[in-house]
Protein backbone atom coordinates (compact mmCIF):
# COMPACT_ATOMS: atom_id res chain seq x y z
CA UNK A 1 0.00 0.00 0.00
CA UNK A 2 1.17 3.52 -0.77
CA UNK A 3 2.99 5.30 2.02
CA UNK A 4 2.19 8.91 2.79
CA UNK A 5 4.22 11.77 4.25
CA UNK A 6 2.12 13.69 6.72
CA UNK A 7 2.40 16.91 8.72
CA UNK A 8 1.40 17.94 12.24
CA UNK A 9 -2.04 19.38 13.10
CA UNK A 10 -0.77 21.26 16.15
CA UNK A 11 -0.76 25.00 16.64
CA UNK A 12 2.50 26.89 16.89
CA UNK A 13 4.09 28.03 20.14
CA UNK A 14 3.99 31.75 20.82
CA UNK A 15 4.48 31.95 24.57
CA UNK A 16 7.93 32.18 26.14
CA UNK A 17 8.08 30.38 29.48
CA UNK A 18 9.84 31.40 32.60
CA UNK A 19 10.70 29.02 35.42
CA UNK A 20 9.42 29.21 38.95
CA UNK A 21 10.36 31.97 41.33
CA UNK A 22 12.99 31.15 43.93
CA UNK A 23 11.48 29.03 46.75
CA UNK A 24 11.29 30.54 50.19
CA UNK A 25 13.08 27.93 52.32
CA UNK A 26 12.11 27.77 56.00
CA UNK A 27 8.50 28.93 56.46
CA UNK A 28 9.05 30.26 59.97
CA UNK A 29 9.00 34.03 59.89
CA UNK A 30 7.53 34.14 56.40
CA UNK A 31 4.13 35.43 55.22
CA UNK A 32 1.89 33.31 52.99
CA UNK A 33 -1.31 34.52 51.32
CA UNK A 34 -4.34 32.39 50.52
CA UNK A 35 -6.04 33.07 47.21
CA UNK A 36 -9.36 31.36 46.58
CA UNK A 37 -11.61 31.42 43.53
CA UNK A 38 -14.78 30.91 45.57
CA UNK A 39 -15.50 27.31 44.57
CA UNK A 40 -14.82 23.68 45.52
CA UNK A 41 -15.05 24.15 49.31
CA UNK A 42 -11.99 26.34 49.64
CA UNK A 43 -13.70 27.82 52.70
CA UNK A 44 -13.36 24.36 54.25
CA UNK A 45 -9.90 23.37 52.99
CA UNK A 46 -8.04 26.66 53.55
CA UNK A 47 -8.74 26.86 57.33
CA UNK A 48 -7.57 23.23 57.71
CA UNK A 49 -4.41 23.92 55.69
CA UNK A 50 -3.84 27.15 57.63
CA UNK A 51 -4.02 25.40 61.02
CA UNK A 52 -1.76 22.54 59.93
CA UNK A 53 0.85 24.93 58.56
CA UNK A 54 0.79 27.09 61.68
CA UNK A 55 1.04 24.02 63.93
CA UNK A 56 4.23 23.07 62.07
CA UNK A 57 5.61 26.60 61.71
CA UNK A 58 4.52 28.73 64.70
CA UNK A 59 6.23 31.86 63.35
CA UNK A 60 4.50 31.59 59.96
CA UNK A 61 2.03 34.40 59.22
CA UNK A 62 -0.89 33.57 56.95
CA UNK A 63 -3.06 36.17 55.25
CA UNK A 64 -6.45 34.46 54.85
CA UNK A 65 -8.39 34.31 51.61
CA UNK A 66 -10.89 36.80 53.01
CA UNK A 67 -8.20 39.49 52.63
CA UNK A 68 -8.23 38.97 48.86
CA UNK A 69 -11.03 39.06 46.28
CA UNK A 70 -12.51 35.55 46.41
CA UNK A 71 -15.18 35.17 43.79
CA UNK A 72 -14.87 32.94 40.73
CA UNK A 73 -14.36 35.98 38.55
CA UNK A 74 -16.09 36.68 35.33
CA UNK A 75 -15.63 34.90 32.02
CA UNK A 76 -14.16 38.10 30.72
CA UNK A 77 -10.41 37.59 30.09
CA UNK A 78 -9.66 41.31 30.46
CA UNK A 79 -11.42 41.36 33.83
CA UNK A 80 -9.63 38.16 34.86
CA UNK A 81 -6.23 39.70 34.10
CA UNK A 82 -7.18 42.82 36.04
CA UNK A 83 -8.24 40.63 38.99
CA UNK A 84 -4.87 38.84 38.91
CA UNK A 85 -3.02 42.19 38.94
CA UNK A 86 -5.19 43.35 41.84
CA UNK A 87 -4.40 40.19 43.84
CA UNK A 88 -0.67 40.51 43.14
CA UNK A 89 -0.70 44.14 44.32
CA UNK A 90 -2.61 43.20 47.48
CA UNK A 91 -0.18 40.35 48.17
CA UNK A 92 2.78 42.74 47.95
CA UNK A 93 1.00 45.23 50.16
CA UNK A 94 0.40 42.49 52.76
CA UNK A 95 4.06 41.49 52.64
CA UNK A 96 3.43 38.01 51.24
CA UNK A 97 6.50 35.92 50.40
CA UNK A 98 4.35 33.36 48.54
CA UNK A 99 0.75 32.54 47.68
CA UNK A 100 -1.25 29.33 47.88
CA UNK A 101 -3.94 29.50 45.22
CA UNK A 102 -6.94 27.18 44.85
CA UNK A 103 -9.01 25.49 43.72
CA UNK A 104 -8.95 24.01 40.26
CA UNK A 105 -11.51 21.80 38.54
CA UNK B 1 -2.50 18.22 34.97
CA UNK B 2 -5.00 20.96 34.06
CA UNK B 3 -3.35 23.48 36.39
CA UNK B 4 0.11 22.57 35.12
CA UNK B 5 -0.93 22.92 31.47
CA UNK B 6 -2.77 26.17 32.10
CA UNK B 7 0.23 27.65 33.89
CA UNK B 8 2.59 26.58 31.14
CA UNK B 9 0.32 28.09 28.48
CA UNK B 10 0.47 31.34 30.43
CA UNK B 11 4.27 31.19 30.59
CA UNK B 12 5.02 29.48 33.93
CA UNK B 13 6.74 26.14 33.60
CA UNK B 14 6.74 23.66 36.49
CA UNK B 15 4.08 25.30 38.68
CA UNK B 16 4.15 23.71 42.16
CA UNK B 17 0.92 21.79 42.58
CA UNK B 18 -0.65 19.94 45.51
CA UNK B 19 -3.57 17.91 44.25
CA UNK B 20 -6.49 17.01 46.51
CA UNK B 21 -7.45 13.37 46.01
CA UNK B 22 -10.93 12.98 44.48
CA UNK B 23 -14.04 15.16 44.42
CA UNK B 24 -13.92 17.46 47.45
CA UNK B 25 -17.55 18.42 46.83
CA UNK B 26 -18.94 15.10 48.05
CA UNK B 27 -16.49 14.60 50.93
CA UNK B 28 -17.54 15.48 54.48
CA UNK B 29 -15.43 17.68 56.76
CA UNK B 30 -13.68 14.73 58.46
CA UNK B 31 -12.68 13.16 55.15
CA UNK B 32 -11.40 16.50 53.90
CA UNK B 33 -9.28 17.03 57.04
CA UNK B 34 -7.89 13.50 56.73
CA UNK B 35 -7.02 13.95 53.05
CA UNK B 36 -5.40 17.33 53.65
CA UNK B 37 -3.29 15.86 56.47
CA UNK B 38 -2.22 12.71 54.66
CA UNK B 39 -1.96 13.78 51.03
CA UNK B 40 -1.89 17.54 50.69
CA UNK B 41 0.03 19.33 53.40
CA UNK B 42 3.45 17.80 52.69
CA UNK B 43 3.10 18.70 49.00
CA UNK B 44 2.12 22.28 49.86
CA UNK B 45 5.17 22.65 52.11
CA UNK B 46 7.41 21.12 49.44
CA UNK B 47 5.97 23.41 46.79
CA UNK B 48 6.72 26.46 48.90
CA UNK B 49 10.18 25.47 50.08
CA UNK B 50 11.94 23.02 47.76
CA UNK B 51 13.82 24.02 44.63
CA UNK B 52 13.32 22.08 41.43
CA UNK B 53 14.64 21.79 37.92
CA UNK B 54 12.11 24.44 36.89
CA UNK B 55 13.49 27.24 39.07
CA UNK B 56 14.57 30.31 37.12
CA UNK B 57 14.46 28.41 33.81
CA UNK B 58 13.72 30.61 30.82
CA UNK B 59 12.68 29.33 27.40
CA UNK B 60 11.49 31.08 24.27
CA UNK B 61 8.68 29.73 22.10
CA UNK B 62 9.74 26.59 20.24
CA UNK B 63 10.09 27.25 16.53
CA UNK B 64 8.68 24.56 14.27
CA UNK B 65 8.51 24.24 10.51
CA UNK B 66 4.86 23.62 9.70
CA UNK B 67 5.85 21.65 6.61
CA UNK B 68 8.00 19.23 8.59
CA UNK B 69 7.09 15.60 7.82
CA UNK B 70 6.19 14.04 11.16
CA UNK B 71 5.46 10.52 9.90
CA UNK B 72 5.58 8.36 6.80
CA UNK B 73 3.31 5.37 6.50
CA UNK B 74 0.17 3.78 5.10
CA UNK B 75 -3.18 5.52 5.75
CA UNK B 76 -3.91 3.06 8.59
CA UNK B 77 -0.48 3.65 10.10
CA UNK B 78 -0.97 7.41 9.85
CA UNK B 79 -4.24 7.14 11.77
CA UNK B 80 -2.56 5.00 14.44
CA UNK B 81 0.34 7.46 14.71
CA UNK B 82 -2.09 10.37 15.17
CA UNK B 83 -4.23 8.38 17.65
CA UNK B 84 -1.13 7.64 19.76
CA UNK B 85 -0.38 11.36 20.04
CA UNK B 86 -4.01 12.21 20.84
CA UNK B 87 -4.26 14.34 17.72
CA UNK B 88 -7.57 12.69 16.70
CA UNK B 89 -11.06 12.17 18.08
CA UNK B 90 -10.32 8.42 17.84
CA UNK B 91 -12.03 8.12 14.47
CA UNK B 92 -9.99 7.35 11.35
CA UNK B 93 -8.58 10.43 9.63
CA UNK B 94 -7.74 11.51 6.11
CA UNK B 95 -3.94 11.69 5.95
CA UNK B 96 -2.76 15.34 5.91
CA UNK B 97 -0.14 15.22 3.19
CA UNK B 98 1.66 18.36 2.08
CA UNK B 99 -0.11 18.26 -1.30
CA UNK B 100 -3.55 18.07 0.29
CA UNK B 101 -2.81 20.77 2.83
CA UNK B 102 -1.44 23.10 0.15
CA UNK B 103 -4.62 22.65 -1.90
CA UNK B 104 -6.75 23.61 1.12
CA UNK B 105 -4.59 26.63 1.96
CA UNK B 106 -4.97 27.80 -1.66
CA UNK B 107 -8.73 28.08 -1.03
CA UNK B 108 -8.17 30.53 1.80
CA UNK B 109 -6.50 33.33 -0.21
CA UNK B 110 -4.08 33.73 2.68
CA UNK B 111 -0.45 32.98 3.31
CA UNK B 112 0.11 29.57 4.87
CA UNK B 113 1.83 30.94 7.96
CA UNK B 114 -0.32 34.02 8.51
CA UNK B 115 -1.54 34.36 12.08
CA UNK B 116 -5.31 33.89 12.21
CA UNK B 117 -5.60 33.79 16.00
CA UNK B 118 -3.88 32.63 19.16
CA UNK B 119 -6.23 30.16 20.78
CA UNK B 120 -6.57 29.57 24.49
CA UNK B 121 -6.15 27.50 26.59
CA UNK B 122 -2.85 26.29 25.08
CA UNK B 123 -2.20 29.73 23.57
CA UNK B 124 -1.03 28.26 20.28
CA UNK B 125 -1.00 30.13 16.98
CA UNK B 126 -3.56 29.15 14.37
CA UNK B 127 -2.53 29.59 10.74
CA UNK B 128 -4.19 28.70 7.44
CA UNK B 129 -1.74 25.79 7.33
CA UNK B 130 -2.64 24.10 10.61
CA UNK B 131 -6.34 24.90 10.14
CA UNK B 132 -6.07 23.14 6.77
CA UNK B 133 -4.35 20.12 8.34
CA UNK B 134 -7.26 19.66 10.73
CA UNK B 135 -9.78 20.25 7.91
CA UNK B 136 -8.12 17.54 5.81
CA UNK B 137 -8.10 15.13 8.75
CA UNK B 138 -11.81 15.75 9.40
CA UNK B 139 -12.87 15.04 5.83
CA UNK B 140 -13.80 18.61 4.93
CA UNK B 141 -13.50 19.93 1.39
CA UNK B 142 -11.04 22.68 0.37
CA UNK B 143 -13.98 25.08 -0.17
CA UNK B 144 -14.77 24.86 3.54
CA UNK B 145 -11.56 26.72 4.37
CA UNK B 146 -12.97 30.28 4.39
CA UNK B 147 -15.66 29.35 6.90
CA UNK B 148 -13.19 27.42 9.08
CA UNK B 149 -10.86 30.40 9.13
CA UNK B 150 -13.72 32.65 10.25
CA UNK B 151 -14.62 30.05 12.89
CA UNK B 152 -11.06 30.17 14.24
CA UNK B 153 -11.19 33.97 14.32
CA UNK B 154 -14.33 33.63 16.45
CA UNK B 155 -12.68 31.06 18.74
CA UNK B 156 -9.79 33.47 19.30
CA UNK B 157 -11.97 36.48 20.06
CA UNK B 158 -11.95 37.44 23.75
CA UNK B 159 -15.74 37.68 23.63
CA UNK B 160 -15.77 33.94 23.00
CA UNK B 161 -13.65 33.39 26.14
CA UNK B 162 -12.77 29.89 25.02
CA UNK B 163 -10.34 29.54 27.92
CA UNK B 164 -13.05 28.41 30.29
CA UNK B 165 -14.72 25.52 28.46
CA UNK B 166 -12.61 22.81 30.11
CA UNK B 167 -15.22 22.54 32.89
CA UNK B 168 -16.13 19.10 34.21
CA UNK B 169 -19.75 19.96 33.32
CA UNK B 170 -18.88 19.03 29.73
CA UNK B 171 -19.16 22.12 27.52
CA UNK B 172 -18.65 21.59 23.81
CA UNK B 173 -18.69 24.02 20.90
CA UNK B 174 -21.00 24.34 17.95
CA UNK B 175 -20.67 26.38 14.79
CA UNK B 176 -23.69 28.11 13.23
CA UNK B 177 -23.48 29.19 9.61
CA UNK B 178 -25.61 31.91 8.06
CA UNK B 179 -25.82 33.60 4.69
CA UNK B 180 -25.77 32.61 1.02
CA UNK B 181 -22.77 30.33 1.64
CA UNK B 182 -25.12 27.81 3.28
CA UNK B 183 -26.75 27.05 -0.06
CA UNK B 184 -23.55 27.51 -2.05
CA UNK B 185 -21.81 24.77 -0.05
CA UNK B 186 -24.88 22.55 0.35
CA UNK B 187 -24.73 22.88 4.13
CA UNK B 188 -27.81 21.33 5.69
CA UNK B 189 -30.24 23.50 7.62
CA UNK B 190 -33.30 21.24 7.46
CA UNK B 191 -34.23 17.76 8.64
CA UNK B 192 -31.51 16.00 10.68
CA UNK B 193 -29.18 18.83 9.75
CA UNK B 194 -26.27 18.01 12.05
CA UNK B 195 -26.07 14.49 10.63
CA UNK B 196 -26.28 15.24 6.91
CA UNK B 197 -24.36 16.84 4.08
CA UNK B 198 -21.01 18.42 4.96
CA UNK B 199 -22.18 19.35 8.46
CA UNK B 200 -20.56 16.38 10.30
CA UNK B 201 -17.17 17.02 8.67
CA UNK B 202 -17.33 20.76 9.45
CA UNK B 203 -18.29 20.04 13.06
CA UNK B 204 -15.52 17.46 13.30
CA UNK B 205 -12.96 19.94 11.96
CA UNK B 206 -14.05 22.43 14.62
CA UNK B 207 -13.56 19.75 17.28
CA UNK B 208 -10.09 18.85 15.98
CA UNK B 209 -9.09 22.53 15.91
CA UNK B 210 -10.27 22.93 19.51
CA UNK B 211 -8.18 19.86 20.39
CA UNK B 212 -5.00 20.49 18.39
CA UNK B 213 -4.71 24.28 18.22
CA UNK B 214 -6.67 25.43 21.26
CA UNK B 215 -5.18 22.48 23.14
CA UNK B 216 -8.27 21.03 24.82
CA UNK B 217 -7.37 17.38 25.40
CA UNK B 218 -9.86 15.11 27.17
CA UNK B 219 -8.47 14.11 30.53
CA UNK B 220 -5.75 16.76 30.54
CA UNK B 221 -7.39 20.11 29.95
CA UNK B 222 -10.88 19.16 28.73
CA UNK B 223 -12.48 17.67 31.79
CA UNK B 224 -16.13 16.87 30.93
CA UNK B 225 -17.08 14.17 33.42
CA UNK B 226 -18.74 11.97 30.81
CA UNK B 227 -16.78 13.21 27.79
CA UNK B 228 -18.04 14.94 24.68
CA UNK B 229 -19.97 14.17 21.51
CA UNK B 230 -18.44 15.43 18.27
CA UNK B 231 -18.81 19.18 17.76
CA UNK B 232 -21.94 20.25 15.91
CA UNK B 233 -22.38 22.28 12.72
CA UNK B 234 -25.73 24.05 12.39
CA UNK B 235 -27.07 26.29 9.67
CA UNK B 236 -30.17 28.43 9.83
CA UNK B 237 -33.04 27.71 7.47
CA UNK B 238 -33.33 31.37 6.53
CA UNK B 239 -35.85 30.75 3.75
CA UNK B 240 -38.31 28.98 6.04
CA UNK B 241 -37.85 31.33 8.97
CA UNK B 242 -40.53 33.98 9.43
CA UNK B 243 -37.98 36.22 11.20
CA UNK B 244 -34.73 37.97 10.25
CA UNK B 245 -31.86 35.46 10.52
CA UNK B 246 -29.61 34.98 13.51
CA UNK B 247 -26.63 36.91 12.18
CA UNK B 248 -28.69 40.08 11.74
CA UNK B 249 -29.28 39.93 15.53
CA UNK B 250 -25.49 40.18 15.83
CA UNK B 251 -25.33 43.30 13.66
CA UNK B 252 -24.47 41.75 10.28
CA UNK B 253 -26.35 42.44 7.08
CA UNK B 254 -28.76 39.83 5.83
CA UNK B 255 -26.60 39.04 2.79
CA UNK B 256 -23.40 38.55 4.81
CA UNK B 257 -21.87 35.11 5.22
CA UNK B 258 -21.09 34.46 8.87
CA UNK B 259 -20.06 31.80 11.32
CA UNK B 260 -21.00 31.92 14.96
CA UNK B 261 -19.27 29.92 17.64
CA UNK B 262 -21.46 28.94 20.54
CA UNK B 263 -21.33 26.27 23.20
CA UNK B 264 -23.71 23.85 24.83
CA UNK B 265 -23.72 21.36 27.67
CA UNK B 266 -26.27 19.20 25.98
CA UNK B 267 -27.72 17.84 22.79
CA UNK B 268 -30.89 16.03 23.45
CA UNK B 269 -34.60 16.11 23.96
CA UNK B 270 -36.68 17.83 21.32
CA UNK B 271 -40.25 17.94 22.63
CA UNK B 272 -43.19 18.89 20.42
CA UNK B 273 -45.69 21.65 21.29
CA UNK B 274 -49.29 20.92 20.28
CA UNK B 275 -52.27 23.08 19.51
CA UNK B 276 -55.12 21.98 21.82
CA UNK B 277 -58.65 23.02 22.67
CA UNK B 278 -57.45 25.28 25.45
CA UNK B 279 -54.08 26.54 24.16
CA UNK B 280 -52.79 27.59 20.76
CA UNK B 281 -49.68 25.92 19.36
CA UNK B 282 -47.80 29.19 19.83
CA UNK B 283 -48.77 29.46 23.48
CA UNK B 284 -47.82 25.84 24.10
CA UNK B 285 -44.46 26.40 22.39
CA UNK B 286 -43.67 29.35 24.65
CA UNK B 287 -44.66 27.48 27.80
CA UNK B 288 -42.76 24.39 26.69
CA UNK B 289 -39.57 26.40 26.14
CA UNK B 290 -39.91 27.91 29.63
CA UNK B 291 -40.38 24.47 31.15
CA UNK B 292 -37.38 23.07 29.30
CA UNK B 293 -35.15 25.88 30.58
CA UNK B 294 -36.07 25.21 34.21
CA UNK B 295 -34.50 21.75 33.79
CA UNK B 296 -31.09 23.28 33.06
CA UNK B 297 -29.98 23.53 36.66
CA UNK B 298 -26.40 24.53 35.85
CA UNK B 299 -27.95 27.91 35.15
CA UNK B 300 -28.80 28.33 38.81
CA UNK B 301 -25.20 28.04 39.96
CA UNK B 302 -23.89 30.10 37.06
CA UNK B 303 -26.72 32.59 36.58
CA UNK B 304 -24.80 35.23 34.64
CA UNK B 305 -25.68 37.90 37.16
CA UNK B 306 -23.87 40.37 39.37
CA UNK B 307 -20.56 42.21 39.33
CA UNK B 308 -18.47 39.13 38.39
CA UNK B 309 -21.10 37.57 36.15
CA UNK B 310 -20.15 34.43 34.31
CA UNK B 311 -21.31 34.15 30.72
CA UNK B 312 -24.51 32.22 30.07
CA UNK B 313 -25.97 31.39 26.69
CA UNK B 314 -29.11 29.49 25.82
CA UNK B 315 -29.66 28.51 22.20
CA UNK B 316 -33.26 27.77 21.24
CA UNK B 317 -33.60 25.61 18.14
CA UNK B 318 -37.07 26.00 16.69
CA UNK B 319 -38.28 23.95 13.76
CA UNK B 320 -39.79 26.15 11.03
CA UNK B 321 -43.43 25.27 11.82
CA UNK B 322 -42.96 26.26 15.46
CA UNK B 323 -41.33 29.55 14.46
CA UNK B 324 -44.15 30.19 11.98
CA UNK B 325 -46.83 29.53 14.60
CA UNK B 326 -45.18 32.08 16.89
CA UNK B 327 -44.82 34.66 14.12
CA UNK B 328 -48.43 34.11 13.02
CA UNK B 329 -49.48 34.77 16.62
CA UNK B 330 -47.70 38.13 16.38
CA UNK B 331 -44.45 37.32 18.18
CA UNK B 332 -41.18 38.76 16.93
CA UNK B 333 -37.97 37.07 18.07
CA UNK B 334 -37.53 39.78 20.69
CA UNK B 335 -41.11 39.15 21.89
CA UNK B 336 -40.30 35.45 22.26
CA UNK B 337 -37.13 36.22 24.23
CA UNK B 338 -38.99 38.67 26.45
CA UNK B 339 -41.83 36.20 27.10
CA UNK B 340 -39.39 33.46 28.06
CA UNK B 341 -37.41 35.79 30.31
CA UNK B 342 -40.55 36.88 32.16
CA UNK B 343 -42.18 33.47 32.38
CA UNK B 344 -39.38 30.99 33.00
CA UNK B 345 -40.15 30.74 36.68
CA UNK B 346 -39.99 28.21 39.45
CA UNK B 347 -40.77 28.11 43.16
CA UNK B 348 -38.01 29.74 45.16
CA UNK B 349 -37.76 26.63 47.35
CA UNK B 350 -36.83 24.48 44.30
CA UNK B 351 -34.29 27.01 43.06
CA UNK B 352 -32.74 27.23 46.52
CA UNK B 353 -32.52 23.43 46.80
CA UNK B 354 -30.39 23.27 43.67
CA UNK B 355 -28.21 26.13 44.87
CA UNK B 356 -27.73 24.60 48.31
CA UNK B 357 -27.17 20.96 47.41
CA UNK B 358 -25.51 21.05 44.01
CA UNK B 359 -23.53 24.21 44.58
CA UNK B 360 -20.02 24.63 43.39
CA UNK B 361 -20.18 28.14 44.86
CA UNK B 362 -19.97 28.50 48.63
CA UNK B 363 -22.29 31.38 49.33
CA UNK B 364 -25.96 31.17 50.29
CA UNK B 365 -28.71 32.62 48.18
CA UNK B 366 -29.22 35.37 50.77
CA UNK B 367 -25.52 36.26 50.69
CA UNK B 368 -25.64 36.39 46.93
CA UNK B 369 -28.68 38.68 46.99
CA UNK B 370 -26.86 40.92 49.47
CA UNK B 371 -23.81 40.95 47.18
CA UNK B 372 -25.97 42.14 44.32
CA UNK B 373 -25.79 38.88 42.36
CA UNK B 374 -29.51 38.04 42.53
CA UNK B 375 -32.33 40.61 42.67
CA UNK B 376 -34.51 41.04 45.75
CA UNK B 377 -37.25 38.75 44.43
CA UNK B 378 -34.97 35.86 45.51
CA UNK B 379 -35.56 36.80 49.16
CA UNK B 380 -39.29 36.03 48.91
CA UNK B 381 -41.42 33.21 50.33
CA UNK B 382 -40.60 29.57 49.42
CA UNK B 383 -43.61 29.29 47.11
CA UNK B 384 -42.89 32.54 45.25
CA UNK B 385 -42.24 31.97 41.57
CA UNK B 386 -38.90 33.60 40.78
CA UNK B 387 -37.58 34.45 37.32
CA UNK B 388 -34.76 32.05 36.53
CA UNK B 389 -33.09 33.97 33.70
CA UNK B 390 -30.90 37.02 34.16
CA UNK B 391 -31.94 38.69 30.91
CA UNK B 392 -33.72 38.08 27.60
CA UNK B 393 -30.38 38.78 25.92
CA UNK B 394 -28.93 35.38 26.87
CA UNK B 395 -31.53 33.68 24.66
CA UNK B 396 -30.47 33.00 21.05
CA UNK B 397 -33.02 31.78 18.55
CA UNK B 398 -32.11 29.67 15.52
CA UNK B 399 -34.72 28.36 13.09
CA UNK B 400 -33.65 25.02 11.63
CA UNK B 401 -34.52 21.35 11.49
CA UNK B 402 -37.24 19.31 9.86
CA UNK B 403 -39.67 21.69 8.13
CA UNK B 404 -42.49 19.19 8.66
CA UNK B 405 -42.08 18.75 12.42
CA UNK B 406 -43.19 20.88 15.34
CA UNK B 407 -40.23 20.42 17.66
CA UNK B 408 -37.91 22.56 19.80
CA UNK B 409 -34.59 22.03 21.53
CA UNK B 410 -32.99 24.03 24.32
CA UNK B 411 -29.20 23.99 24.41
CA UNK B 412 -27.74 25.49 27.57
CA UNK B 413 -24.11 26.46 27.84
CA UNK B 414 -21.85 28.96 29.44
CA UNK B 415 -18.51 30.55 30.18
CA UNK B 416 -18.55 31.85 26.61
CA UNK B 417 -20.95 33.92 24.59
CA UNK B 418 -21.93 33.53 20.92
CA UNK B 419 -19.24 35.12 18.77
CA UNK B 420 -19.97 35.86 15.14
CA UNK B 421 -17.44 36.58 12.39
CA UNK B 422 -17.95 37.40 8.75
CA UNK B 423 -16.53 34.87 6.29
CA UNK B 424 -14.04 36.51 3.92
CA UNK B 425 -14.33 34.81 0.55
CA UNK B 426 -11.47 34.65 -1.95
CA UNK B 427 -11.81 36.81 -5.07
CA UNK B 428 -12.14 33.65 -7.20
CA UNK B 429 -14.79 32.11 -4.93
CA UNK B 430 -17.26 31.33 -7.72
CA UNK B 431 -14.56 29.61 -9.76
CA UNK B 432 -13.63 27.56 -6.70
CA UNK B 433 -17.28 26.59 -6.19
CA UNK B 434 -17.65 25.51 -9.81
CA UNK B 435 -14.48 23.49 -9.56
CA UNK B 436 -15.69 21.84 -6.32
CA UNK B 437 -19.03 20.95 -7.94
CA UNK B 438 -17.24 19.47 -10.95
CA UNK B 439 -15.02 17.43 -8.61
CA UNK B 440 -17.99 16.04 -6.72
CA UNK B 441 -19.79 15.17 -9.97
CA UNK B 442 -16.87 13.01 -11.12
Amino acid sequence: MEKMNVVSPLGLDVVATSGRAKRIGDLNGKTIGEVWNGVFKGDVTFPIIRKMLQDRYPALKIVPYTAFPHSPGSDNPTQQRERARQIAALAKQQGCDALISGNGA
Amino acid sequence: MLARLTAKSAGIDGLAIAEYPGPVGIHDADAIARNVATQLIAKIVAGLTQSSEYDDRLAGPRARDQREIVFTGTPDAVTQFFHAREWTDRLPIVAPTIERVEAYVAHSSRLADEEIAVLPSANLRATPWNIAVNAVMAGCLPVHMPLLIAAVQALGDERCSLNNIGSSSGIFPYVLINGPIVNELGIESGAQLVSRGPNPAIGRALGLIVRNIAGFRPGASYMGTFGYPLAIALAEDEKSSPWPPFHTDQGFSRGANTVTIGVTNNWGASPAPYDTADKTGAQTALELLCREITKKTRLFNFPGRGPDAEEVMITLLLSPPVAKSLADAGYSKQDVRQYIYENTRMPLRDFEWVLKYTAILRTTLRERVEAGVFPDEFLGAPDDLVRVLSSPDILHIVVCGDPHRNRVMVMEGGHTRPTTKQIALPANWHDLLISARNDSAR
